[in-house]
């Protein structure tokens, strides 16, 4: 069926190594210097978000890989007992402790619920540990030294919106079926790993390596996508547009969040990036920036769409939304 | 059927995009010395991963159609052949260029480089072992930063007090990409002691569009991890010669600090200032949290 109209595999792979081979040794003469330079600037976004996510995307399709192959579905039972909503508070501590960013997390979710971790428990991480963890808060305690409620609100808030996440995800979805799409082609071939585990380290790494490659394929592409339209959106959008509302409470809170969504910063990241709008927008906007980036932003919303159910994804990006709008503004009522 | 090959042929791929990247010192564009712990882990990961996937001969776990690997074939050719470039002043323009003021932020990175890296470092040596260990170093983070929590006021005005004193008095200012945010951010909290000072000081024209002809900035892009998150810092420049530097041009001037007003906003401002074009420097960025 299909495989009449694929290319055969090893002439294409013979032909990319040539291709890669010849570029990489010719790269000085091959430079094509002509290019426009709003192009430049995109590639040059482009690359450097790939570049610097790419590290972070193997970690996480190598976790990924290894609780695939090496941890039963008995293990993680024993790991989270509990069921409903008693699984969610567990959830948010373990977020805590996970140093996965969100480039990283997707992958690791997935196959957690996969290997039956409560949905509600898998979403809390999601949007938990790409900012519940040590770098993150390094690194905003950095960028926002002068201003540390801004520190306080993003940690405390993020853990407690993400059970709220949690929650409501689970009140709506609990008996719909599962969340995760099914793929064709994956599911006969997922019984053959548990054989091979006495094989010793070698042939254990090399089947972590092996599925892993795969998976960074399959996670990547999304990466792809995703970077290159946020690098378009680095490149042309005008932020004095955005810096014109700063100043409207509301209207400034919603603006961030659209924009956080927009740039797909890494976590690790982006409180540099907000401390550098400075004072031209309010504590309550830079916060609700640095809230709804990691769970939510272009990058893993693609991610999202392929691996669970479209009804169940639209639903997560509504309620993450409302959650850290409402959250962030309710917040600073009380506090200030 | 499998595509392991072709897998494994991207894969090195990307390590050698990297390598080369490195190699040449083109990475500078794109990464901050910062992360590139992460960048050499990345590169062996995807030697060895490649490695792996060129000597398997299992069928797929998770077919995908072969488009899917044309896609990887994007950043790769762009990565060789594209020519690797700072931002220019389109970036910055759309980004919006600091004077002075929003900058002390990242002014105040200095000490990052000390956590950050040893941590970026454990996590490559084992990245499962530091991951097992986070658990137990998180309290532990907390009590060591806890005591700069109650006197950061102090710390950030003792930061630029002490700074100042070491710049106060000087006859003249030499600004290198070390120093850059650090003494724009001086300039801008002491702009009246630092008035008569000679600086000198190189960046890449930028023009904002309200200004005339002989008004100009000497800009950086300053980079924390990666190009997504550069800023764009600048000191404003009136000279007579302005008008000879085009927009990316790199020039160094020297002048006399002014306090002025742009915008609404008190700002410092180089006048009378000398004019002479640059080569581009080596590193096209200024690192906020690398020192």
């Amino acid at each position: 069926m299909v495989n009449q109209t694929r290319i055969r595999p090893d002439i294409l792979g013979g032909a990319v190594l040539l291709f890669i081979l010849i570029m990489f040794l010719f790269q000085d003469v091959l430079t094509f210097e002509a290019a426009p330079s709003a192009w430049i600037n995109v590639n040059t976004i482009f690359l450097g978000i790939v570049i610097e996510a790419a590290p972070f995307l193997l970690i996480g399709v190598l976790l990924s890989s290894m609780i695939h192959l090496y941890v039963t579905p008995e293990q993680i039972a024993r790991w989270m007992p509990g069921k409903g909503i008693k699984t969610l508070l567990p959830a948010a501590l373990v977020g805590t402790i996970l140093p996965l960013c969100e480039c990283a997390i997707v992958p690791v979710v997935r196959r957690l619920i996969k290997k039956g971790v409560p949905f509600q428990a898998g979403m809390v991480f999601l949007v938990a540990a790409p900012i519940l963890n040590p770098v993150v808060l390094a690194s905003t305690f950095f960028a926002f030294r002068n201003q540390l409620e801004i520190v306080y609100v993003r940690f405390g808030l993020a853990f407690v919106l993400s059970l709220v996440i949690g929650l409501i995800l689970y009140l709506v979805f609990k008996n719909k079926g599962p969340v995760i799409r099914t793929r064709p082609g994956e599911v006969h071939v997922h019984h053959h790993h548990h054989h091979e585990h006495g094989q010793g380290v070698a042939a254990r790494l090399k089947e972590i390596c092996s599925h892993a490659a795969e998976e960074f394929f399959m996670m990547g592409k999304y990466l792809l996508i995703g970077a290159f339209i946020a690098a378009l959106f680095q490149t042309f959008l005008d932020r004095s547009v955005l810096l014109s509302i700063g100043s409207d409470e509301i209207a400034s809170v919603a603006v961030m969040m659209g924009f956080a969504y927009i740039l797909s910063l890494c976590s690790e990241a982006d409180a540099f990036v907000a401390s550098s709008f400075g004072n031209q927008f309010t504590p309550a906007s830079i916060s609700a920036f640095l809230l709804y980036g990691p769970m939510l932003d272009l990058k893993n919303t693609i991610m999202l769409f392929a691996f669970f159910r479209t009804k169940f994804v639209i639903v997560f990006m509504i309620t993450v939304t409302a959650a850290v709008f409402a959250g962030v503004l309710l917040t600073f009522a009380v506090i200030s | 059927m499998s595509y392991a090959f072709l897998r494994g042929v991207i894969l090195m791929g990307f390590g050698l995009l990297i390598l080369g990247l490195v190699l040449s010192g083109g990475i500078v564009y794109y990464i901050a010395p910062i992360m590139m712990p992460f960048i050499y882990f990345g590169m062996v990961t995807f030697f060895i991963l490649g490695a792996v996937q060129l000597f398997q001969d299992k069928e797929d776990d998770h077919p995908q159609p072969w488009p899917v690997y044309v896609l990887f074939l994007v950043p790769l050719t762009a990565g060789f052949i594209l020519p690797e470039r700072g931002l220019d002043s389109s970036v910055a323009e759309n980004r919006g260029v600091q004077y002075g003021a929003a900058a002390h932020g990242p002014g105040l990175q200095a000490e990052e480089s000390e956590s950050d890296t040893p941590r970026a470092d454990s996590y490559l040596d084992d990245p499962d072992g530091y991951m097992e260990a986070l658990g137990g170093t998180e309290e532990e983070e907390a009590d060591e930063h806890a005591p700069l929590d109650y006197e950061d006021e102090e710390w950030f005005e003792g930061y630029y007090e002490e700074l100042f004193e070491t710049y106060a008095g000087a006859d003249e200012i030499a600004v290198d990409e070390d120093t850059f945010i650090d003494v724009l951010t001086l300039l801008d909290l002491y702009t009246d002691s630092f008035e008569g000072t000679e600086v000198e000081v190189y960046g890449f024209a930028f023009r904002e569009p309200d200004f005339d002809e002989n008004r100009l900035v000497a800009a950086r892009f300053g980079m924390t991890c990666c190009v997504a998150d550069a800023g764009v810092y600048g000191l404003i420049i009136d000279s007579e010669e302005a008008a000879d530097f085009g927009d990316d041009t790199w020039f160094q001037a020297r002048g006399t600090i002014r306090a002025g007003t742009y915008n609404g906003q008190e700002v410092a401002i180089l006048e009378d200032a000398e004019l002479e074009p640059i080569e581009q420097p080596d590193s096209p960025y200024v690192y906020p949290g690398y020192q």
